[in-house]
Formats: C-alpha cells, sequence, structure tokens
C-alpha cells in the first residue's frame, strides 16, 4: 500500500467526503483521473474491468465510460466537467448512461428509481509532504419529485432538518 | 455505482420541501393535522396528502383521539438515509482502493 486512509467522514448525511494520501507525485495522480489511457486500469469496484472510457477534458466536457462485471454486465455512466483546475480540482457530474451516452435512470440497471439521477463528485489533489493529498467529495441528489422541485436547496434543507432532529434525540 | 439501493421510502418522503418542513415543525411536537395545516400555505387536503405519504413511509404515525387525528414524527426512520451514504462510500473506498494499487503499479514502473 502507498496509500493510506488518512480520513473518511460524513461531513453531513447527503455529503460523503474521503481523503487518502498517495505517495506518487500529484501530476500522476491528476493523470490516473483525467487520461483515459490511466483511468481504465482502475475505475470500478474489484474484479470490473473498464473496457471504454472516452474523456473531453474542459469545462462543459462530456465523458464516457464502462465497466464491466465478472459476469460481463456492462455499466456505462456519463457527466460533465464542471470545473477543471490541472493538477487541483476536478468537479463533474456523475449519472448512469446506455452505450450511447445518453443519461437514464437507475431503472435501466435494474436499480431503484430513487437513485440519484445525478451525482456531483469534486476531488481535489494537493501536495502533502512530498506526497500527494487527494480528497473526494461525492453528493448526490435524489431523482423524481425532488429534482424538479428543491434542486439544489435539498442538501442544505436536509443537513439543517437532521440537525435539528439529532439535536432533539440527544 | 453497483450498490444496492437504499429502500425508497425515506427518499421519497423527504423529497418534498413541505413534508421536510412537516417533520421539522413534529419534531418537538405532537400536532393535530388541523394544527399542521395552519403552518402551511398549502390547502388541508394537500396537508392530509402529505401527512399519508409521510405515515406510509414510517416518518411519522397518526392517532385517532375523538375526532382529532393527532401527527407524531417517528424519527429513527432517518437513519435510512445514512445507510445510503454508508454504501457510497463503500463504493468509493472501493474504487480508491484500486486507484491506490494503480499508482503503486505505476510508481514501480517510474523506479524501473
Amino acid at each position: 500500500m502507498i496509500g493510506e486512509t488518512e480520513s473518511t467522514q460524513r461531513s453531513a448525511r447527503s455529503e460523503l467526503v474521503i481523503t487518502r494520501i498517495f505517495d506518487i507525485p500529484r501530476e500522476l495522480v491528476w493523470k490516473a483521473w483525467t487520461d483515459p489511457k490511466h483511468f481504465m486500469r482502475w475505475w470500478g469496484p474489484k474484479d470490473f474491468t473498464a473496457p471504454f472510457c472516452e474523456i473531453d477534458l474542459r469545462v462543459g466536457g462530456k465523458y464516457l465510460n464502462c465497466m464491466r462485471s465478472p459476469e460481463g454486465r456492462e455499466y456505462w455512466s456519463t457527466g460533465v466537467y464542471r470545473e477543471i483546475i490541472p493538477m487541483e480540482k476536478l468537479v463533474y457530474t456523475d449519472s448512469f448512461a446506455d452505450e450511447e451516452g445518453n443519461v437514464v435512470s437507475a431503472t435501466y440497471y435494474g436499480m431503484s428509481p430513487d437513485f440519484p439521477l445525478e451525482m456531483l463528485v469534486t476531488v481535489t489533489f494537493e501536495d502533502y509532504d512530498g506526497k500527494t493529498k487527494m480528497t473526494l467529495k461525492h453528493t448526490d441528489l435524489p431523482a423524481g419529485e425532488m429534482s424538479e422541485q428543491t434542486g439544489a436547496g435539498w442538501n442544505e434543507s436536509f443537513d439543517k432538518l437532521a440537525g435539528s432532529l439529532i439535536r432533539r434525540k440527544g | 455505482m453497483v450498490t444496492q439501493s437504499m429502500r425508497r421510502d425515506v427518499f421519497q418522503a423527504l423529497a418534498d420541501p413541505n413534508r421536510r418542513a412537516i417533520i421539522g415543525l413534529l419534531a418537538n411536537q405532537k400536532l393535530t393535522v388541523k394544527a399542521v395545516a395552519e403552518h402551511f400555505p398549502i390547502s388541508r387536503p394537500a396537508v392530509s396528502r402529505h401527512v399519508k405519504i409521510l405515515a406510509e413511509c414510517g416518518l411519522l404515525v397518526v392517532h385517532q383521539k375523538g375526532r382529532e387525528r393527532f401527527c407524531e414524527a417517528r424519527l429513527d426512520k432517518l437513519n435510512e438515509v445514512s445507510t445510503w451514504i454508508e454504501q457510497q462510500q463503500r463504493t468509493w473506498e472501493q474504487r480508491l482502493d484500486r486507484l491506490d494499487d494503480y499508482l503503486n503499479e505505476l510508481k514501480a514502473k517510474e523506479r524501473k
């Protein structure tokens, strides 16, 4: 292991933050995320392969990738890059897709219709004592009536709600 | 990505801002459906509908007391939302483990 899990925490109920330290230059970690050749080597859970990956690395540019389970089932994902600061920060949306790159709901893959239609992923890269500190933030928006009605307001209001309920219980 | 989805109920119940507000209101007190409705600009039947959905999802229970219907929040149900996040977390940890392995490979190659 060259990486170590420094911390994993839930900063809020609908947001996930994972920090890892990799003993390798920032440039290579950046490449692993943004160069299809490298990306395909690690994307997906254990024993999955990534047979396809296209990345249009510019703000507003799309990506499309595929991961294949050991049983041969394919899961395609697509999204749009929202922010790109080379070697420092990458922000993109993440949705299920068909192999043409059209966004599909989770039901396409036999999952619950309440799987978020779109997730937002923010990855930051920092020098850290000669190593690279990578922080990944994942925020999801549940699909369905939620995305029509409340959009981005969801996280904030739900955090407040959860907070007030926890205080009351405690 | 291939995580099993959480039970849909709680998310669906909380997807609506009025329903979140209703739960927030009930967090500190039991209220009749009528009293709940007074806090919202929407019609009473609309409030009743939201209360029904929240009850179906287990986020509140309605007690009939004479002619009044009292709503009481069931806050434990909210924990299901954190289960969802935990599943997402596992998925990401697995991916990052592979990234870690791959970077390790890259590093070994660089040394050669």
